[in-house]
């Protein structure tokens, strides 16, 4: 211990002798890094699994039950219709599944208060166990029937009544007499991957649910994507909506196991074979079964200006080492005579590798700090000049550890060569300079 | 001064030249395709509208009572608004939109000639139903035919009479006149200047207009604002005043300028370009440091050569000029692999974000910048060596 003090010392001492050259060092290192570590934040929680335990059993499943026949474009719609839906739901192959769409409403208290705008998911009661949304109040709704009940999250109950445990409470969604059910505990799924039409993911979680048939009751349209196939009106969405072909849920399954999985494709195949066996539906099968995990990418929801900004700051990232390197090659040779003498006076090339782990340890403490606050003003200036992924610049400890390991490594690399230089080179030589 | 001798010096440190040329060939990679992305976007920001939209105010808006969101409830609203920011000062005109201009996707749909689809059919044309002073509002240039007067229901039986832009007029029917044609969506009444739609739509020039009250307005409605040059900021301050004393129970989303609507559209595009720019100016500025701290460094080292030269003759500004030299040449062999590299992030990017190919001019300005920030650098240690006095070459004896 005595001996690696004595060793920062040195350390300490070789960069008082000489400070621009090390302050440039790490400066540039401090700045490729923390430029590295805003980027890397964004794209780590943009492709992060909110999910990891069961990312790989949720599906989407899509089909192409459209009442015309395609002839140029024909992509499975994005949206299902209710009755596609309804017929999806005939199998009990799923352990769980649930249909969802959102839209916008107003809930107050009392007719004469301010109306509270709010985000409504209106979903099927698997959503809840689908997802692992906390219950913290209350119980979710028994079966997925119509109920006029709501679910609040437990932020939108703090702001309507000052406290969270307001089951049993009545309100007015867009003037409708409505019973709160049941409080969320604080709950973010990021990315919001139930919901990546339109690059929703990006977005926070509504503030409440409503049940899918009183979504439709209440001829709530979806507030994301709908398209009509035919001539529905679509201000009729409780009557013609549920049995036209009007677009615009999602719907999500959950399937265990692959022989489930298996099990699904062969459902769906054998649905659409019926559905043109009875005339209906004219244009060719295209079904689509699509796992959570995908799911972003397949709707072209990929953040491409964080991935396109990946690319370059990694870019940057290398020359700044090569900079770094450049650097710190010129510092050692500029002190090639004082390792040629600590050679000369019996000192071991281990032992001068020593002595470059504590110039690492000191040059990695200065970067961290350099490049966490580079970092975090990188981040800001992301959040205001691409404010779409501006949920997703929250730092963990795993990407902290991470960043501070490749930190770590960066600095050992830059010094790593110089010092073998150093160590390596001709005693005779350098005693005569 | 020889290239040879040059070529040997920058070769005698095998390492730093290496290390000095993959920085400078990185630096200009990533110089040209930022000065690729930010021309881009200067365009598409720049690209026309067909639209005043500095001086047209765009206040985006829903009512909160659910009985004021259907028939007649919502005509009356509807007019009342109307009639109250028309006697705004400052306004010159005003009308009710189902959506804005100038968006990225909204309501949209098939436009085709009756009976002609197969031919015919344009996807995701916007689809706007309006008050008929939209035109005005928009300050449309009528090309063909008449605008119609008169507002009529799209519960109508017959349905009202549409007015198409002239891209999506010449699309239909290739120069033939459009007026009293019959679409899919009603008989073309007129045809008026284009304007930009939607960024999503197969063309943004395309739109289909139809005078009628909304169907609904459960995704909110806009009232568009042609205001007197100047006057957008008093108007945008006094509009939602107005607004509320017409009727209390509306929730306004937003008052933009048709000019803050177009830069929000294209935000993400604008926020990447300023991050590459940023990029490159540190890229820049490390490149600089790093043919600084070189410059200095072997200036230093070779002080007893830069001696024997002045002893032998050799003047100040040779000596300068000499050092300079080096690093032109470095930075010459750097911008040649630059190129290449820039050529290979170029094809990268463009898997993942739309940027056009590299020309022929921008590899010379891109490796003039360079080379400028390169001089710069060297500059101030370069005319340190001039300094460096010929008795120092007594020492190398």
């Amino acid at each position: 211990m005595e001996q690696f003090i004595y060793y920062l010392k040195v350390s300490l001492i070789s960069i008082r002798r000489a400070p621009l050259p090390y302050a440039l060092t790490i400066f540039i290192l401090s700045v490729g890094l923390g430029v590295f570590f805003a980027n890397a934040t964004f794209y780590y929680q943009l492709n992060s699994d909110p999910l990891p335990e069961k990312s790989d059993k949720l599906f989407f499943p899509m089909l192409n039950l459209v009442p015309y026949e395609c002839s140029t474009d024909c992509r499975t719609p994005r949206v299902l219709s209710y009755s596609n839906v309804e017929k999806l739901s005939q199998t009990d192959i799923p352990s769980q599944a649930a249909a969802m769409y959102s839209a916008d409403g107003y809930l107050r208290q009392r007719a004469d208060q301010t109306p509270l705008p709010v985000s409504i998911r209106i979903t099927q009661r698997d959503f809840f166990a689908m997802f692992d949304v906390p219950v913290l109040h209350g119980s979710i709704w028994p079966d997925n029937s119509a109920r006029p009940e709501v679910i609040l999250t437990k932020a939108t109950a703090q702001k309507l009544f000052g406290k969270s445990d307001v089951v049993g409470e009545k309100l007015l969604l867009d003037d409708r007499n409505v019973t709160v059910s049941a409080v969320l505990d604080d709950w973010q799924m990021l990315p919001r991957l139930y919901d990546a039409n339109n690059r929703n993911h990006l977005s926070e979680a509504d503030d409440i649910y409503l049940p899918l048939e009183t979504g439709y009751d209440m001829n709530y349209l979806s507030n994301s994507q709908s398209q009509t196939f035919d001539d529905t009106d679509y201000r009729q969405l409780s009557t013609q909506g549920r049995t036209g072909a009007l677009h615009q849920l999602q719907y999500w399954v959950k399937l265990d196991t692959p022989a489930q999985q298996q099990a699904y494709r062969q459902f769906m195949t054998n649905l659409v074979q019926d559905e043109k066996a009875a005339g209906r539906h004219p244009s060719p099968p295209n079904n689509q079964l699509v796992a959570m995990r995908d799911i972003v990418s397949y709707f072209g929801g990929d953040s491409s200006d964080i991935k396109a900004f990946a690319l370059v700051t990694l870019l940057f990232l290398l020359v700044c080492l090569f900079n770094a390197s450049h650097l710190s090659l010129n510092r050692y040779l500029s002190n090639q005579y004082e390792f040629s003498l600590r050679r000369a006076l019996g000192a071991s090339r281990s032992q001068l590798q020593l002595q470059m782990l504590a110039d690492v340890l000191i040059m990695a403490l200065f970067t961290i700090t350099g490049a966490l606050l580079t970092g975090y003003g990188g981040i800001k200036l992301m959040n205001n000049l691409l404010p779409a992924n501006r949920l997703f610049s929250d730092w963990d400890l795993t990407l902290l550890l991470g960043l501070l390991t490749v930190a770590v490594i960066c600095s050992y690399l830059v010094t790593l060569y110089p010092s073998l230089r150093a160590s390596f080179g001709s005693l005779n030589q350098q005693l005569k300079e | 001064m020889s290239f040879y001798l040059l070529f040997k010096v920058l070769f005698s440190r095998k390492v730093v030249t290496g290390l000095l040329l993959l920085q400078l060939a990185m630096t200009l990679a990533l110089l040209l395709n930022s000065i690729l992305l930010a021309k881009q976007t200067h365009q598409q920001l720049n690209q026309p509208t067909g639209l005043d939209v500095d001086n047209t105010l765009l206040v985006q808006l829903k009512p909160t009572m659910a009985s004021l969101r259907v028939y007649p409830a919502l005509e009356e609203l509807l007019n009342r608004q109307l009639d109250a920011v028309q006697a705004m000062p400052g306004v010159i005109a005003a009308a009710y939109t189902n959506q804005s201009a100038i968006l990225q996707g909204g309501n949209n749909g098939n436009v085709y000639i009756d009976g002609e689809e197969d031919r015919t059919n344009q996807p995701s044309v916007p689809m706007y139903f309006v008050s008929k002073d939209f035109f005005n509002v928009l300050n449309s240039d009528v090309l063909q035919g008449e605008l119609p007067q008169h507002s009529v229901s799209l519960d109508n039986p017959v349905q009202p009479d549409v007015v198409i832009t002239k891209s999506l007029a010449d699309k239909l029917f290739a120069g033939k006149p459009a007026v009293g044609q019959q679409l899919n969506r009603g008989r073309v009444a007129a045809v008026i200047s284009d304007f930009y739609g939607q960024r999503h739509g197969t063309n943004i020039m395309f739109n289909n207009i139809q005078v009628a009250p909304p169907y609904s307005v459960d995704w909110g409605y806009g009232i568009l604002l042609r205001v007197q040059p100047g006057q957008a900021e008093n108007v945008r301050q006094q509009v939602d005043k107005v607004l509320r004393n017409v009727e209390p129970n509306i929730e306004i989303l937003h008052v933009r300028t048709l000019a803050e609507q177009y830069q929000r559209l294209y935000r993400n595009e604008y926020g990447l370009a300023t991050l590459l720019a940023l990029l490159s100016a540190l890229m820049l500025l490390v490149t600089m440091v790093s043919s600084y701290s070189s410059t200095h460094f072997h200036a230093l080292k070779r002080q007893q050569e830069i001696g024997v030269k002045r002893a032998l003759g050799a003047s100040k500004k040779v000596i300068f000029l000499e050092l300079l030299s080096e690093n032109w040449l470095c930075t010459a062999i750097g911008a040649l692999f630059g190129i290449g590299c820039a050529l290979l992030l170029n094809k990268a990017l463009s898997q993942v974000i739309t940027i056009p190919p590299l020309d022929l001019y921008l590899p010379l300005l891109a490796s003039l910048i360079l080379l400028v920030c390169v001089t710069v650098a060297t500059w101030y240690p370069a005319a340190i060596a001039t300094r460096i006095s010929p008795a120092t070459a007594t020492k190398a004896l």
